[in-house]
């Protein structure tokens, strides 16, 4: 090894930086990232609605068990979620995809996380405003999907697109399961170069970096939008 | 909360019941779905690797594939698998076969089922040059080597003094060792060839002449799947006698590759 | 035909049992070891972000912005692999004679941390009253010494909570490790499974260790939060 820094291997090896064996096999790097950061946001953003609403439930039947649940999820390191999903999965469904298994994971953890955001969000609108809307005739029920969820969700926008970066980041773990995404790809080439591991990880850094700056800053241009007309 | 945690666990096991019970008939799946699922391996050359123009994973194991499923008259998909999640791969029905360098043993025959031998080497080691004359050489040191493969086993066994490193696949291991952070790599003489082969500063590096195993390497199957291991025996014999078996051979280790290989073994029956 | 034998006893007692004791005390050890160091980096960093000299305020927000919004897997395998083509060779001889698996996967968890600390540490200065500062400025304090005497103490009160959670994060997180061959928990746990084939028993004993960890952890942030910062509301 010269000592320099070669970063021809990353242009010879572009392509299959960027979409993987695709269109003649299946999609990988930084388009299944994306794919697979994209899908569970989606996912876990209902995940995370219905999981915070329930644990706002005054029946302790329901909120103790869906608490316990959050709590166990945010104890343990998301790649013990993620050999979980490898086993249970297909216990419970039969075969199940790789790919699925990993967006089933990401899922589950990032409800977890997500539900906390909805229910700091939920909280944080005043009590009054769902008393004046049962008291104008509407059922709790319709109180909070009406009046209070739509307030909350303002709050809680940023805080999601903050999530959504962690999940960018999160996706490298489908590595360990071996889902061909960017991390995957990366130690493949690293692995088959065996002379440029320095120019191979900084390059997917650089690329993660982009990815994940890029959302960061949105949020904050949110942040700053929705609170300007939070003012008016 | 006793009772949702009953339920929970009630649901899981009849999840895993349901699973183990089911008499798996691969054959008939196979056909039926048209495809055959082989866990291979993506980053071992000459075995399983990416080829940088094609980008698809080519190797001796995938021809093995290709040749089974060409005789099922099926397509095959491939999905890359390591030395550690190859097993639980088949068991929870993610790939229909392994063909990923797997050293056929007893503890793994009792999960699972092996094919004929299809490929024959011996455990040794990797290491820069003049380092290593006996197994002596490396007491104390540093080895590095692959999680959940045999080779990982055998090397605890043979030098207890060792501290055993394992890393995702050989190939890591190997940057290990060009980076000096191991004192030899270890694993099957073919894969360390095909590594040294691949390796960009090829000279500083050795296969001493230290051998600590037999490696038989059989294509995986689940456990009690007859019909299927049946077929599979019978296609690679087919082989054998045709000379497909030995032309994919030469192919990948003959003397037109880097390896200079000669074939010390036939695939046999009952082997 | 194959049904699963559940054998709780290989994750109870004896050389597997054994095994992930070893493990669990690797992962306390990295982020004992990564706690410390990334709570010192993560302070400079914090009084750096908040200096009034621009390039090293920028220096600073470049080092946040860049160590968090890049995977920690990358950056492990970035100082195991990676960092060999930047260092001399005195150094990664240096570096290999020693346990290089586990600094790497330190310095990674301490450098990936540190920036979130230094958040922590940020907000929690910027919660202390602008007026405090003027204070101590008016009444002889340099700037350094204002923070160092006056600001840092009471922030770092105020963050001991966050702090401690990020000593959770990097136990939870040091999990990566095992990709770099480091006997941590995770490594341990997958390393049962892979001698027994009792997957569904390792990973339960691993996970119920980290739930462990993490509800004792919680409790005494909780404990924390009531008894220093909100005495009066207990």
């Amino acid at each position: 090894m010269d000592g320099f820094l070669n970063f021809q291997v990353i242009a010879d090896n572009f392509t299959y930086f960027m979409i993987g064996r695709f269109p003649e096999g299946p999609l990988g790097g930084v388009g299944l990232t994306l794919y697979l950061a994209l899908v569970s946001c989606v996912l876990s953003l209902f995940g995370g609605m219905i999981l915070g609403l329930l644990a706002l439930s005054k029946n302790r039947l329901i909120y103790y068990p869906v608490t316990i649940l959050i709590n166990a999820v945010r104890g343990v390191p998301l790649l013990m979620v993620i050999f979980w999903m490898y086993f249970l999965l297909p216990a419970l469904f039969g075969t199940v995809a790789e790919t699925n298994t990993v967006i089933m994971a990401l899922t589950v953890f990032t409800s977890a996380y997500m539900s906390q955001i909805v229910k700091a969000g939920i909280e944080g609108i005043p009590r009054g405003q769902t008393e004046a809307a049962i008291s104008t005739g509407l059922k709790p029920w319709q109180a909070m999907l009406y009046i209070v969820l739509p307030q909350g969700m303002r709050n809680m926008i940023p805080s999601f697109v903050n999530q959504f970066v962690s999940l960018i980041k999160d996706t490298s773990l489908a590595f360990i399961v071996g889902v061909s995404e960017l991390t995957h790809v990366a130690t493949q080439i690293n692995n088959r170069t065996m002379a440029f591991p320095t120019e191979i990880f900084i390059f997917i850094a650089v690329i993660y970096f982009i990815l994940c700056y890029a959302f960061t800053s949105f949020s904050r241009w949110l942040e700053e939008q929705l609170a300007w007309r939070k003012a008016i | 909360m006793k009772k949702l945690a009953t339920v929970v666990m009630t649901v899981v096991l009849a999840g895993f019941m349901a699973k183990t019970s089911l008499a798996s008939d691969t054959l008939a799946d196979v056909k039926k779905k048209g495809v055959l699922v082989a866990g291979v391996k993506d980053s071992l050359p000459p075995f399983g690797y990416v080829d940088e123009k094609s980008r698809q994973i080519v190797g001796y194991d995938i021809d093995f594939v290709n040749a089974i499923a060409k005789k099922l008259g099926v397509k095959v998909e491939l999905k890359p698998v390591t030395s550690a999640s190859r097993m639980p791969q088949l068991q929870e029905s993610h790939i229909d076969i392994i063909a990923a360098t797997m050293t056929k043993n007893a503890d793994r025959a009792k999960v699972i089922d092996f094919s004929n031998t299809y490929f024959f080497t011996g455990q040794k080691f990797i290491t820069k040059k003049g380092t290593v004359k006996s197994l002596k050489d490396l007491e104390g040191k540093k080895i590095g080597t692959a999680k959940g493969s045999t080779s990982e086993q055998n090397v605890k066994k043979s030098i207890p003094t060792a501290s055993v490193l394992s890393f995702d696949d050989y190939p890591q291991a190997f940057l290990a060792l060009q980076q000096g952070k191991v004192a030899a790599v270890t694993t099957d003489e073919a894969i360390l060839a095909g590594i040294l082969a691949k390796a960009p500063n090829k000279g500083q590096f050795e296969i001493p002449a230290v051998q600590i195993s037999d490696e038989p390497y059989g294509l995986g199957m689940r456990k009690g799947d007859k019909n299927f291991v049946e077929f599979v025996n019978k296609a690679v014999l087919e082989m054998e006698k045709s000379g497909e078996a030995r032309k994919i051979f030469e192919k990948w280790f003959g003397p037109n590759t880097q390896f200079h290989l000669s074939r010390t073994f036939k695939i046999a029956a009952g082997k | 035909m194959l049904t699963y034998q559940f054998d709780w006893s290989i994750v109870t007692s004896g050389k597997y049992f054994e095994w992930l004791v070893s493990g669990l005390m690797v992962t306390l050890q990295i982020s004992t070891v990564g706690i410390v160091f990334s709570f010192l980096i993560g302070l400079l960093i914090a009084v750096m972000r908040m200096s009034h000299i621009r390039p090293v305020r920028w220096f600073a927000h470049a080092y946040l912005e860049f160590f968090r919004n890049t995977p920690l897997l990358v950056q492990i395998f970035f100082w195991y692999f990676g960092s060999y083509k930047i260092f001399p060779t005195v150094i990664n001889d240096w570096l290999n004679s020693t346990n290089f698996e586990f600094a790497a996967a330190v310095i990674a968890l301490t450098i990936y941390t540190s920036a979130f600390i230094a958040e922590d540490i940020r907000s929690g200065v910027l919660s202390i009253p602008k007026e405090q500062l003027e204070a101590a400025r008016s009444a002889g304090f340099s700037y350094l010494r204002s923070m160092q005497y006056i600001i840092l103490p009471q922030a770092v009160r105020i963050t001991i909570p966050p702090l401690v959670n990020q000593f959770l994060n990097l136990a939870k997180n040091s999990s990566l490790a095992m990709t770099i061959g480091v006997m941590e928990l995770t490594y341990q746990a997958r390393q049962v499974e892979s001698y027994t084939f009792k997957g569904f028993e390792a990973f339960t004993a691993a996970t119920l260790v980290y739930l462990v960890l993490s509800v004792v952890i919680t409790a005494l942030i909780h404990q924390y939060n009531i008894r220093v910062l909100n005495p009066h509301r207990a």
